[in-house]
């Protein structure tokens, strides 16, 4: 089982870069998505690697194969790659059974044993008996598991999925979710899965590269990124933050303003000596609303006022202005809501839940 | 990249798109069909012996009888553009807004119009309102007891009327299809703002349509710039000349090409600027994508004005239609045309004659031949250059998708005029067999071919096709499993359609062929100058039948109008 390795992957169309110099390793039978906004490169990267475009520069390799550099691209079907679109992109003139087995046809594969593999295939994505209809025949989720098993049947090297889920409903996709992740479990392929929705990144993957104008801004595991964000940009693209505007003291702390701030000194913060800019990232569930037990080193304390507080069901989304600043802090408390509009509130933020970053993203890469 | 050193490195043939002389050799006949002709008229339009000379030019600008060919053009296209809009344009409203009884059928008589090969219309309303013999005439004179014919249609009026009856339906099908797709909230959008009836329509509704029907009078006109035979059978006679008729008549012995490469150009620059006008009408702003499917229309009620304006409608599609097959089928079971079909009169002769008769048999051969191969060919081609441009296969796919549309704008006299001088000379002897003919129906018939193929592809998702490759199917392999049977449909249109625009072709026959190599068309004009009317109607009875029977197959397959409006992909 082979791993991706991606160095320096460019592509323009026009004038327009689409992929720039990016990095990547995806590790033999790891799960890893590629997330940003529209026309960050994600789907680009992913029809690089199938061999579907050509790069400008850098490789891509298999294992020790290179598959795709400026002087080479193997064509997508000599790649041993299997492939799920946002489309499905089944084929209408065939029946459910024909789709799946297609890719069989040229792996050398019997026509009984070709049988047999479909008939297995079609029933672990739960569409046993579904083999002699045609795929106009069925439910948007049954396309999509159609497709699933049409891609997994052939046992492909490398799998890729470009936003499979991005045309089912809200339930459906999350059901998919976990048949996905399942299904990846129980076959270990090496996959590269794009999308532009973080919560399924999150669920899906065992690491997430954030993207961003066609560079990788950070790549970890769902709760590195969450937990440490690197740079403004992946803070905010993963997961409701606030972002605090600050100078750092150099003693621990923050400032701007009258506003003081104790921040986690752990060894992933950006070095800061006393007086740069920097940005500190607190997400909304790791403030308290109302005093610590103990005061000490490790809290601030800040008192505030209540401007809004909007019932979500689940919990309630508190906005504060903070006393004798412009900062207006976003906290999760549950529900149901203890205060109101213009009550005073007095907010514990614990240093550790204060993440430091660089107060500008420099490009990636 | 230290461990890159030790990676396994394809060789390059590893990465070559095996499928690539295909597409290759697919660009290289379409620059070959157009550019070789084309670059050859311009060539001997400013050859002579002692090298490049504009003499030629001064020639057939500057001579008196030929300015009056030109001017005559400009009169009847121009005219008839107008009729036609006159025309086409309120039976487009009334057919597609309105509550006018029997729409469904009006719509299908345009179309029937629309295939309707002009040069027989032309015949057919040469035995309607000849001076002498003319039905129309005759019923007049034994009516009012006159002298003088009521109509002469050997006249400039009478050439614009049968031109604008046969290309009406160009403005009709613009202006129908645009109107069909506005929806009806567009118009009550302004209506619940407070405009008025007329207001709307005037701000709303003319608006949308206005660059449909500028489009639809430019397409007019252009039909009407590039006919031989309406003009052939009535001008000639009439004794004038319009450009198209004049480059004919330079074939006529001696043959002066130089001349005729000369007078080619005023009328290709005329044709191209005026497509170039309607791309850039029609290319402003998404009017035709306005609404789209689903959009809610609702009829107009005409009230006291139902029956007059069905009518009016059938009126022109008595003229168009209805009197023109009339007498075609009388004349076809005719001992002469001209009496009335009494059982004396009625014979079974000419089609016997038509049939066994070596001439017309070998060119319904010719035609069946050339039209069956090309349509083949031509299918092929199309579909493989849209395949190559859709999916933007090699380099320069841009320049592809310009060249092969580009002959849209020769018109068939002068694509003719090129092709012969193209070849007639090495290293193409091709003048005096049938694969000249081939190759003037095959660039003429391109256009159509490829727009209908693109529009098939459009169809069928890009993804559709990677599936299939990303599976370990190779180019050529996913063409045939995926494409071609999801393209299917679409194809044998596509092949339809090059068909029955082989079967009637007139205008670049009439210079191409020889003795040898005669189409129906041809024939149907050679028998013309022996006064064969009876022939003349079994064979375009023949021709008509043939494109119907065609028409039908082929919307069978569409499961649409061929003539309706948005171009869906042929792909279920």
């Amino acid at each position: 089982m082979p791993g991706i390795t991606i160095t320096g992957l460019t592509k323009r169309f026009g004038p327009v870069g689409a992929v720039m110099g990016l990095d990547l390793t995806v590790r033999p039978g790891e799960l890893v998505a590629l997330l940003g906004p529209s026309g960050c490169g994600k789907t680009t990267t992913l029809r690089l690697v199938a061999g579907f475009l050509a790069p400008e520069a850098g490789e891509i390799r298999v294992g020790e194969r290179v598959l795709s550099s400026p002087a080479v691209v193997i064509p997508p079907e000599r790649r041993r790659m299997a492939m799920i679109f946002q489309s499905y992109a089944l084929w209408p003139h065939m029946t459910v059974a024909h789709n799946v087995a297609y890719g069989l046809r040229f792996a050398g594969v019997g026509r009984a044993d070709r049988d047999r593999r479909v008939d297995e295939m079609l029933r672990a994505v739960q569409l046993g008996g579904y083999g002699a209809r045609y795929p106009g025949e069925l439910s948007g989720g049954q396309q999509q598991r159609v497709a699933v098993a049409r891609a997994l049947v052939v046992e492909p090297e490398i799998l890729l999925l470009d936003e499979p889920l991005s045309n089912l409903d809200a339930s459906l996709r999350e059901e998919m979710r976990f048949e996905i992740r399942r299904l990846h479990e129980r076959f270990a392929i090496t996959t590269l899965y794009v999308t532009h929705d973080q919560a399924e990144a999150m669920v899906i993957s065992d690491r997430v590269a954030v993207l961003r104008d066609g560079r990788v801004a950070q790549v970890g595991t769902p709760e590195e990124l969450f937990e440490r964000p690197r740079s403004r940009f992946v803070a905010e693209f993963v997961g409701k933050t606030n972002l605090v505007d600050a100078v750092a003291d150099g003693a621990g702390a923050v400032t701007r303003g009258d506003l003081h701030l104790r921040v986690a000194a752990d060894g992933t913060a950006p070095r800061t000596p006393p007086g740069s800019p920097v940005v500190v990232s607190i997400r909304p569930h790791r403030i308290a609303l109302g005093a610590p037990a103990a005061p000490g080193a490790d809290v601030t304390v800040l008192a505030g006022t209540v401007v809004r507080a909007s019932y979500l069901g689940d919990a309630v989304d508190y906005q504060v202005t903070i006393d004798g600043s412009d900062v207006v802090l976003r906290v999760s408390g549950s529900a149901p809501a203890r205060s109101r509009p213009g009550d005073r509130v007095v907010l514990t933020v614990p240093a550790a839940a204060c993440v430091l970053l660089p107060a500008a993203d420099a490009p990636a890469g | 990249m230290p461990d890159a050193v030790a990676a396994a490195r394809p060789r390059r043939w590893e990465g070559l798109d095996r499928a690539a002389p295909i597409w290759v050799l697919a660009a290289a006949a379409l620059a070959l069909l157009i550019l070789l002709p084309l670059g050859w008229l311009a060539y001997m339009s400013v050859r002579s012996d002692t090298g490049v000379t504009l003499a030629h030019y001064a020639r057939v600008l500057g001579d008196p009888p030929l300015q009056k060919a030109l001017w005559n053009t400009l009169v009847l296209a121009l005219w008839s553009g107008l009729v036609a809009l006159a025309i086409g344009a309120p039976m487009a409203w009334l057919t597609a807004r309105t509550d006018l009884p029997g729409r469904r059928a009006i719509q299908h008589l345009v179309m029937a119009s629309f295939v309707t090969p002009p040069f027989l219309g032309a015949f057919a309303w040469v035995m309607l309102a000849g001076p002498n013999a003319g039905h129309l005439n005759r019923l007049y004179r034994e009516l009012t007891g006159a002298v003088d014919p009521l109509v002469n249609i050997f006249s400039m009026p009478g050439l614009i009327f049968v031109v604008a009856i046969y290309t009406f339906p160009y403005v009709y099908i613009m202006i129908a299809n645009t109107l069909g797709l506005i929806a009806s909230d567009l118009e009550d959008a302004a209506s619940i703002l407070g405009a008025g009836r007329f207001q709307v329509a005037r701000t709303i509704t003319l608006p949308m349509v206005l660059p449909a029907i500028l489009s639809g009078f430019i397409l007019a006109v252009l039909q009407a710039l590039a006919l031989f035979g309406s003009p052939a059978i009535l001008a000639l006679p009439a004794g004038f000349h319009t450009v198209t008729t004049q480059l004919w008549a330079f074939f006529q012995y001696p043959p002066r090409v130089e001349l005729a490469a000369a007078f080619s150009i005023p009328l290709l620059l005329a044709t191209a600027l005026l497509l170039l006008v309607q791309k850039r009408l029609l290319g402003r702003r998404g009017y035709a994508a306005v609404g789209g499917k689903g959009a809610q229309r609702r009829a107009i009620r005409l009230g006291r004005w139902r029956y007059p304006a069905l009518a009016a409608c059938l009126l022109v599609l008595a003229a168009a239609v209805f009197l023109p097959y009339g007498i075609l089928l009388k004349a076809a079971f005719s001992r002469a045309w001209a009496q009335p079909l009494t059982a004396e009169n009625f014979t079974l002769e000419n089609w016997s004659f038509t049939f066994l008769y070596s001439t017309t048999q070998s060119a319904i051969v010719n035609t069946i031949e050339l039209g069956v191969l090309t349509a083949c060919v031509g299918a092929a081609l199309a579909t493989l250059l849209a395949y190559v441009t859709n999916r933007r296969l090699i380099v320069g796919h841009q320049v592809l998708a310009f060249l092969v549309v580009a002959p849209v704008v020769i018109p068939g006299v002068v694509l003719a005029v090129a092709l012969f001088v193209a070849y007639t000379r090495p290293p193409f002897l091709l003048y005096g067999t049938l694969w000249i003919l081939f190759l003037a129906y095959l660039t003429k018939e391109l256009p159509v071919g490829y727009s209908q193929s693109d529009a098939t592809l459009r169809g069928i998702h890009p993804e559709l096709e990677e599936a299939g490759r990303i599976l370990g199917a190779g180019r050529f392999r996913v063409l045939r499993q995926i494409t071609a049977p999801l393209a299917r449909s679409g194809i044998i249109a596509t092949w339809c359609f090059v068909f029955i625009g082989v079967i009637r072709e007139l205008s670049a026959s009439i210079i191409l062929f020889t003795p040898n190599t005669k189409v129906m068309s041809v024939v149907i004009f050679d028998l013309k100058e022996e006064g064969q009317f009876g022939a003349i109607a079994v064979l375009g009875i023949f021709m008509l039948v043939m494109t119907f029977v065609t028409v039908v197959v082929m919307q069978g397959l569409l499961g649409r109008d061929v003539m309706g409006g948005r171009q869906a992909g042929g792909a279920g």
